[in-house]
């Protein structure tokens, strides 16, 4: 086990590297450089070409990529290891590291919410298979999954936010991370988090409680499910003991898949609700072309996503005694 | 289709010596083609035709409205500003702010995100089936190569790489966001492909064509290639619904196609006040979306059940 993940670490650094060439070639390729905003009648050309000259931009491109990309993974000691904001000028380590907290709630809430729905609903539908319990899941699934976050977002806004007025208990806030005033306060956090996290799962819970009925019923048709009934066991034994927890085991594989399109889903969510995350500050750095912020997400995301394949590859393993590495 | 002649079961009576003693129940089968088979098979899947028609619709709506009505759905019009729908039969769906007419800028809108949509999926394809057929076909080095470069793409967080490349090389322009969703989405029908040679190499028609002295360039193009392209339709048909969706987060967010220009992206893109004072705005461009994502899934279900019934993942 220890050195199936060492290998899958070390077989994570070409991916890496190419991950950084893609992202440092299309930086490249984009129009205007770092000086581009001192460029004005009030800065002489000889500062101009000094500021070229600190920044490394008269270096050949290679030298630049392997600068940069050395640079990048000292962040944990250097501040400006990912650089400086085009926008404000602060280092990009630093903002970042202010937004990681409040994506990761909104992300790892909707993958929370998702699990604790679709998984009950998917072995719902399949153990009542083609009963209206199956058939309304199912049809809810379908209409979930082709709702894209930013059509599903508005609904919300427009149900929960606009239609139902403030004085109901039904009425969520619609913008931000917290009422002004109240910082700090778990419960108003938790209800600012009701329809960005919704927006953000919903389409994850269709998809979740699809593949779940799906596997639900592949394992109920397997011989071992039969022998169990066979030899007098209560049913409910049969379907949790026997059944769920091997219907588990190819959900693992989603949450590989999930990790990345809810960082995906993020950058649209957080910004139909103003919500100050990653997501919502890769729109804005992409708007005011702020490529050092842009590049560093870049990254964080691609490592994301690498570590949510390495975890759920480790996952299927540590569940499935079957299989070995 | 030589791969498939095996489906084909029954035998017609080859000759007229045949007697009534030869005739067992096989040869009372009528002898179906593949093509025969994927149209009942189709035509069985409900929701599939279903969906197969509601595509038509929206295609013909699409093409027809916009190329009739040529720049009609820039004009605007100060007389008919923010009509509510229905309250006219010229402007069925109201108007916009600045008195433009939503029926005919939803069309154009579908227009230009079908294209869009389909122009990606055509990049997609032509870049995922020519890296599979090659990693598939040749094996080896080369398929090591080329499958390490499909994990990297597939590592890549591939929205905020779309973002990056539409935000920083080329905003609003349909070119752009055309190529950064086919560079970025290519990699199942790649693995697709590559797996469906693998399996074909070994295919006796394949061995067949090769000991009849066929080139590789032509066992490859006309004897594999046909035969490993029933999962890439259906990939292709789910793919349309993916690129739509993309497009219009993009334009959504500012990046993609801008107004005077329609898309159904940017018809939502005002979004925070028209959901305030006239929600109906968002109506239509979500609608719409919301219809094309369901007809293509559905119409992909159908596809790979038609297509490919070995494919199928749920029991039914």
């Amino acid at each position: 086990m220890a050195t199936y993940v060492i290998r899958r670490v070390l077989q994570a650094i070409p991916i890496l590297i190419g991950i950084s060439i893609i992202s440092f070639a299309i930086v490249q390729a984009a129009p205007g450089d770092p000086t581009d905003r001192f460029r004005s009648g009030r800065v002489s050309p000889q500062v101009i070409a000094n500021l070229i000259r600190l920044y490394g931009l008269d270096k050949p491109v290679l030298e630049q990529f392997f600068s940069w990309f050395t640079a990048f993974w000292q962040f944990p000691f250097r501040a400006d290891a990912w650089g400086y904001s085009f926008v404000d000028g602060r280092p990009v380590t630093e903002k970042i590291a202010e937004k990681i907290p409040t994506t990761l709630q909104l992300m790892g809430s909707a993958l929370f919410v998702t699990a604790i729905i679709a998984v009950p609903l998917g072995v719902l539908a399949a153990v009542k298979q083609y009963s209206w319990a199956d058939k309304i899941i199912t049809t809810l699934a379908t209409i979930g999954y082709a709702l894209p976050s930013f059509v599903l977002g508005g609904l919300l806004l427009y149900i929960f936010y606009i239609k139902i007025g403030p004085s109901s208990p039904l009425h969520f806030p619609g913008f931000g991370r917290q009422t002004l005033g109240k910082s700090g306060d778990i419960g108003d956090i938790l209800w600012h988090m009701v329809l960005p996290v919704s927006s953000l799962a919903i389409q994850q819970i269709a998809g979740w409680s699809r593949y779940m009925r799906s596997s639900m019923l592949e394992v109920m048709q397997q011989d071992y499910m039969r022998t169990a009934r066979a030899k007098g066991l209560p049913g409910t034994k049969v379907l949790f003991k026997h059944g769920l927890r091997n219907a588990l085991i190819p959900v693992i594989t989603l949450l590989g898949l999930t990790i990345p399109s809810l960082l995906g889903g993020a950058a649209i969510t957080e910004s139909i609700f103003s919500w100050p995350g990653l997501g919502f500050m890769a729109v804005q750095s992409v708007t005011t072309n702020d490529y050092p912020v842009v590049l560093a997400i870049v990254m964080i995301g691609g490592v994301t996503v690498i570590i949510g394949n390495l975890i759920a590859d480790v996952l299927y393993g540590l569940v499935d005694p079957r299989i070995k590495y | 289709m030589e791969p498939f002649e095996q489906v084909t079961t029954g035998t017609r009576l080859s000759t007229p010596a045949d007697t009534l003693d030869n005739l067992d129940e096989v040869d009372l089968i009528p002898v179906r083609t593949y093509w025969e088979l994927v149209r009942s098979r189709f035509i069985q899947h409900r929701l599939a035709v279903i969906a197969a028609f509601l595509m038509a619709i929206l295609l013909l709506i699409a093409i027809v409205v916009p190329t009739v009505t040529g720049d009609a759905y820039k004009a605007s019009s100060l007389t008919k500003v923010m009509q509510p729908p229905f309250q006219s039969l010229t402007t069925p769906f109201g108007t916009n702010q600045i008195g433009q007419d939503m029926w005919l800028r939803t069309a154009k809108a579908m227009q230009t995100s079908l294209f869009i949509g389909f122009m990606a999926v055509a990049i997609i394809v032509l870049i995922g089936v020519s890296l599979g057929a090659i990693a598939g076909f040749f094996g080896g080095w080369i398929d090591n190569l080329l499958m390490r470069f499909v994990d990297i793409v597939l590592s890549l967080p591939v929205f905020f790489v779309i973002l990056m490349i539409v935000g920083f090389l080329g905003k609003g322009s349909a070119t752009v966001v055309i190529i950064a969703i086919g560079l970025t989405g290519w990699t199942l029908a790649c693995r697709l492909v590559r797996a469906e040679f693998l399996k074909l190499r070994e295919a006796d028609f394949v061995q067949a064509a090769r000991a009849l002295g066929a080139n590789r360039a032509r066992i490859a193009v006309r004897h594999m290639l046909p035969a490993a392209l029933a999962p890439v339709v259906v990939a292709a048909t789910l793919g349309i619904a993916d690129s739509v969706v993309a497009e219009a987060a993009l334009s959504f967010l500012g990046f993609g196609i801008s107004p005077p220009d329609a898309s159904l992206g940017n018809l939502l893109k005002n979004f925070q006040e028209d959901l305030q004072i006239r929600p109906w705005l968002l109506v239509y461009p979500s609608v719409a979306i919301v219809l094309i994502v369901l007809a293509a899934s559905f119409l992909g279900d159908g596809l790979r059940d038609a297509l490919d019934p070995r494919q199928r993942i749920e029991k039914k």
